[in-house]
């Protein structure tokens, strides 16, 4: 996906004020949630399918979520595929993965 | 044209009971599989036509959906059942939902088999099915009479629903274009199963040490017969022995993050 690029940069700030760089979000021919809910998921296209910041893999049923705003540790996401509730976590090397909340 | 994206249309901001009420409503239900199953009466589009298939490549696919037809009849009696004993109104509406999802799966794998030139596909499936898929059946619906919420939930919805996943994905990836669209209808439908009663065991077991241990015990008794039976589905589809490992990786993610490893 092209979202990391500079065009989809639309403007820094998120809801809650801070200095994140937000993302317009187009629909990806997801599917599997109600329309509103549409562009906020989409399938990975195998491993070299590179993430944007704001996007992470739901470790359940492996669908993309994706945010406005570039993901930080600690935030919290649903993936409305599988109903899971995620945490975002930093890995040892960097990377932000998400991790299931019962 | 898609609107332009606001913080405030965030999912990620509801509330957790906000989430939940969502996700597990008949509503979202009916909007999700109205998004990928509109004009597919049978699970695929009606101008999709079958191709040249050899004959040893159809035998074998038939035999796949009559072993797919066995996991969707016991997740259709069991979810059916798992209703009456299920913790709280969000569970029975959500169950009720996933009975019509298994009712639709062994629907079009019938219809499908049909088309593949079988005139009693019901009496194939019986000839066909593998006879540790069977066994599984019967220990998911005595679970299931016996009340063990968490035992069946475990068994159907992380066990059955996580291989099935894996393997009609896999299929999903080699099939013929009619196989492909019905399994690609199926996965959409999985993920809410599975995601359901992983979610729902984990809150259950997330502090209680001995219903991790109980569920270890049942998952070891239940795990050979789900494994054993999709190997053969995996000889079937043509998957390489040492690729059969790597099939079985969702799902022992999954038993992992419940705390449920031996």
């Amino acid at each position: 996906m092209n979202d990391a690029s500079e065009e989809a940069v639309v403007q820094r700030g998120g809801g809650d004020n801070d200095d994140r760089r937000t993302y317009e979000l187009e629909e990806t021919g997801f599917l599997e949630v109600p329309k509103r809910w549409r562009k906020f998921y989409r399938v990975r296209q195998g491993p070299d399918d590179e993430l944007a910041p704001n996007e992470v893999v739901c470790p359940v049923c492996k669908v993309v979520i994706r945010s406005y705003r570039e993901y930080r540790p600690g935030d919290r996401v649903y993936c409305m595929p599988c109903m899971s509730r995620l945490v975002v976590v930093e890995r040892d090397d960097g990377t932000l993965e998400a991790d299931v909340v019962y | 044209m898609t609107e332009p994206t606001t913080w405030a249309q965030e999912p990620h901001l509801l509330n957790e009971g906000e989430f939940l009420r969502e996700v597990h409503s008949f509503n979202f239900w009916f909007e999700a599989v109205s998004g990928y199953l509109e004009e597919r009466p049978f699970g695929y589009a009606p101008d999709l036509t079958d191709g040249p298939m050899d004959p040893v490549q159809r035998d074998r696919l038939i035999t796949t959906l009559c072993n797919y037809c066995v996991g969707e009849a016991a997740a259709l009696e069991a979810s059916s059942g798992l209703i009456r004993l299920a913790p709280n109104h969000h569970s029975r509406v959500f169950l009720a939902t996933q009975v019509v999802d298994e009712a639709r799966h062994l629907e079009v794998f019938l219809r499908r088999i049909e088309e593949l030139g079988i005139n009693d596909p019901e009496t194939e499936v019986r000839i066909r099915a593998n006879a540790g898929l069977e066994e599984f059946r019967r220990r998911l619906l005595d679970l299931v009479d016996r009340g063990d919420w968490d035992a069946a939930d475990f068994a159907q919805n992380v066990l059955l629903e996580s291989m099935e996943d894996t393997v009609f994905r896999f299929h999903a990836d080699t099939a013929d274009p009619i196989t492909k669209e019905i399994l690609n209808g199926v996965v959409a439908d999985e993920r809410r199963h599975l995601g359901f009663g992983e979610n729902d065991l984990g809150r259950r077991l997330s502090n209680d040490p001995d219903g991790q241990r109980r569920l270890s015990a049942v998952r070891s008794e239940m795990d050979p017969l789900v494994l054993g039976a999709f190997e053969g589905v995996y000889r079937d589809l043509g998957i390489r022995r040492e690729d059969h490992p790597k099939l079985g990786r969702h799902y022992l993610d999954a038993v992992e993050r419940l705390g449920l490893t031996r």
